[in-house]
């Protein structure tokens, strides 16, 4: 009985473990980094994806994390202001793009983000448009075109962005406003319009270690890896912007 | 009419009933100790039970699989069973295919139709019962021990009311009991039932 | 409470109403079936009819997503028949209140019509009854105080569904919002303060339908 209690307790202070808490859009990309960062490094990566809203607020009420890996400065900035986060180690690595998809089969033809307002769309999921980056981005560029009071009736809103994509892929949305990163997960969606950089908001992700890190070298370690140049080819290859 | 068990074999514990009865009398006792198979013999009959195997005929009619509500049969159990929630009235009349007068009359339940059934007596709640299942104009009138639970000092009055059912209103009975009592006053034909077997019949005179 | 609070108790009390409404036919049928015969596969039934109480209310929600979706096989059917769509609407708010609560009204009706003397069921069929007239004169009055205290009992749980809820009609604000859908949004924005006021209203309603249904349920013949 005591055997297996030390072995209870003795288990986390094994291999070291990194916690990151990263913006659902990163998923494929991240793991696939982390993988091969697993063999060369001896670390174990930890990954709790989601919006970046809801791991922002599970920062705060103290849910254990070394890294936040966050897709809109918005979160970051809160949790800077907390302390929460160790501002030195912050930096913006990616950039991404945002595009419409419907469902490949059966999906209305749209060649404007301003063709959802009309009829031929009864609904538009989103992200979360008040919370979650990916929604508050698109909301923001609905605004800009002027169609947000048309089109905010029609949204289903989702707790991250992969919902939204779920939504269309299952065909339960009639259109979506995702990541072009996200768009190339599915094969039931099709990208019908790709919001250019100049036109769409700017998208930022910047990631910085939290604080209250339990492995904060370990962390750091993978941090710098995330900069490095395997990591920038693949976030590429997976249709990620890398800032500079 | 008569009430024929052909052959009945129903398994019970600690024995298996098995019977071949003509009831053909105006009235029948179906006399025994308790435990008998009396009232599974009354079940049978009015299709609250199915026997494992053998016929049961009402008036020459095989009714074996035929289900109680097409029996024209009249059951008064033991117990009364008259329904809590629904006053006199709605029991008296719950199966009705007359008004009722007559039998009303003869058991001199005019009084009681307004009340709920909690508020009759023993022996009021017997005649309630009696009354339900006559006027139902059943072909063959079953009672499962009329007097049980009865008042001592009631029990005349009731057999009473029993003796004027039975003469003005013809209707073929069968009458469980293990009162010898009940037998010799009301009773034309006796059918002694012990561990699910008939051990004599006779008539009485 | 704020208009938009009050539309979001209606929307809850309407849906859940709707929705009690609707499982009754199915669910006394079912109860009485459990409870007076014996069938084969009766054992079946009964653990189907019982697994949306055991299993995670949001395994029973993706079930129903995956079922009533466009592209599913109940969904695809009824929207190319009558243009009806289910999911992320109301209609999907009401289907997983109803799934979520007729095992309930089972149970309670079940228990309720197990109480009622069989000996009346059986007298009544030789006065000449129908198994229907029998179910509707003798069964369901006698289990009326059980029956109503199940009933109240599936309206509080549906008034309390949220892990179906928030998978097959989404999160959708002045359409499938309901009180506790609300009140996860609350906590995910830190308004503690206007959660905890529709906490408040979440436990007022629970509370009177328990307590009803146990005054209900003390007062049986």
């Amino acid at each position: 009985m005591r055997f297996l209690l030390a072995l209870l307790l003795a288990w986390p202070m094994g291999a070291a473990e990194v916690r990151v808490l990263a913006a659902a859009s990163l998923t494929e990309a991240l793991t696939e980094i982390a993988a091969d960062y697993e063999k060369s490094s001896g670390d174990r990566i930890v990954f709790h994806f989601g919006a970046s809203s809801l791991l922002a607020r599970q920062i705060e009420h103290g849910a254990p994390a070394d890294l936040f890996l966050s897709a809109d400065e918005v979160q970051m900035d809160q949790l800077a202001r907390k302390r929460l986060i160790d501002a030195s180690s912050r930096v913006s690595v990616l950039s991404n793009t945002l595009v419409i998809v419907v469902p490949r089969s059966g999906g209305q033809a749209i060649t404007h983000a301003r063709e959802l307002a009309g009829r031929r769309f009864a609904s538009v999921a989103l992200a979360e448009p008040s919370s979650v980056p990916a929604g508050v981005y698109a909301r923001r560029y609905l605004m800009k075109l002027g169609i947000w009071a048309q089109v905010a009736p029609k949204v289903i809103p989702t707790d991250n962005v992969r919902g939204a994509l779920s939504a269309v892929a299952a065909g339960n949305a009639g259109a979506a406003i995702v990541y072009k990163t996200d768009a190339r997960i599915s094969k039931a969606v099709r990208v019908a319009v790709e919001i250019s950089r100049s036109e769409g908001p700017a998208i930022s992700y910047p990631f910085a270690l939290v604080t209250a890190a339990a492995r904060p070298r370990e962390a750091r370690r993978f941090l710098d890896h995330l900069r490095s140049a395997a990591a920038r080819a693949v976030f590429t290859r997976y249709g990620f912007d890398v800032l500079r | 009419m008569s009430v024929v068990l052909r052959d009945v074999v129903l398994p019970l514990t600690p024995f298996t009933l098995d019977v071949s009865i003509d009831f053909s009398a105006r009235t029948t006792a179906l006399y025994g100790p308790s435990g008998a198979g009396k009232t599974t013999v009354l079940e049978l009959i009015a299709g609250l039970r199915r026997p494992r195997s053998g016929h049961i005929e009402l008036g020459g009619r095989d009714v074996t699989r035929l289900p109680p509500r097409l029996r024209r049969v009249g059951y008064v159990p033991q117990d009364d069973a008259l329904f809590p929630h629904m006053t006199v009235r709605q029991n008296i009349f719950y199966g009705a295919r007359d008004d009722g007068a007559s039998v009303i009359d003869v058991l001199e339940i005019a009084p009681l139709l307004g009340r709920g059934v909690r508020q009759l007596s023993g022996g009021e709640r017997k005649r309630v019962a009696l009354a339900r299942a006559l006027v139902t104009r059943p072909e063959v009138l079953l009672l499962d021990e009329p007097l049980s639970g009865v008042d001592v000092a009631l029990r005349d009055r009731v057999l009473q009311y029993l003796q004027r059912v039975l003469t003005e209103l013809p209707i073929p009975t069968i009458y469980v009991t293990h009162q010898m009592e009940e037998v010799r006053a009301l009773c034309e034909e006796m059918v002694i039932l012990e561990r699910g077997s008939v051990v004599r019949a006779l008539r009485l005179e | 409470m704020s208009s938009a609070e009050w539309q979001i108790l209606g929307l809850t009390l309407r849906t859940a109403a709707l929705a009690t409404l609707l499982i009754v036919p199915p669910g006394l049928a079912m109860a009485w079936l459990l409870a007076r015969h014996r069938w084969r596969g009766k054992s079946l039934v009964e653990t189907l009819v019982a697994l949306p109480l055991v299993m995670p209310p949001v395994a029973t929600g993706l079930l129903l997503l995956e079922l009533l979706g466009r592209r599913g096989p109940l969904g695809g059917w009824l929207h190319r028949t009558f243009g009806l769509d289910i999911v992320f609407t109301w209609r999907a708010v009401v289907v997983a209140m109803m799934v979520m609560s007729f095992p309930l009204l089972v149970r309670a009706a079940r228990v309720a019509f197990e109480e009622v003397n069989e000996r009346l069921e059986q007298i009544a069929r030789t006065l000449g009854a129908s198994n229907t007239r029998v179910f509707f004169t003798i069964t369901l009055p006698l289990a009326a105080r059980g029956v109503a205290a199940g009933l109240l009992l599936a309206f509080a749980r549906a008034v309390g569904e949220f892990g179906a809820t928030i998978l097959v009609a989404g999160n959708i604000p002045g359409r499938t919002t309901t009180l506790s859908l609300a009140i996860y949004n609350l906590v995910q924005l830190g308004r503690d303060a206007d959660a905890f006021r529709l906490l408040g209203v979440s436990v007022l309603i629970a509370f009177a339908a328990v307590w009803i249904t146990e005054a209900f349920l003390r007062r049986r013949t």
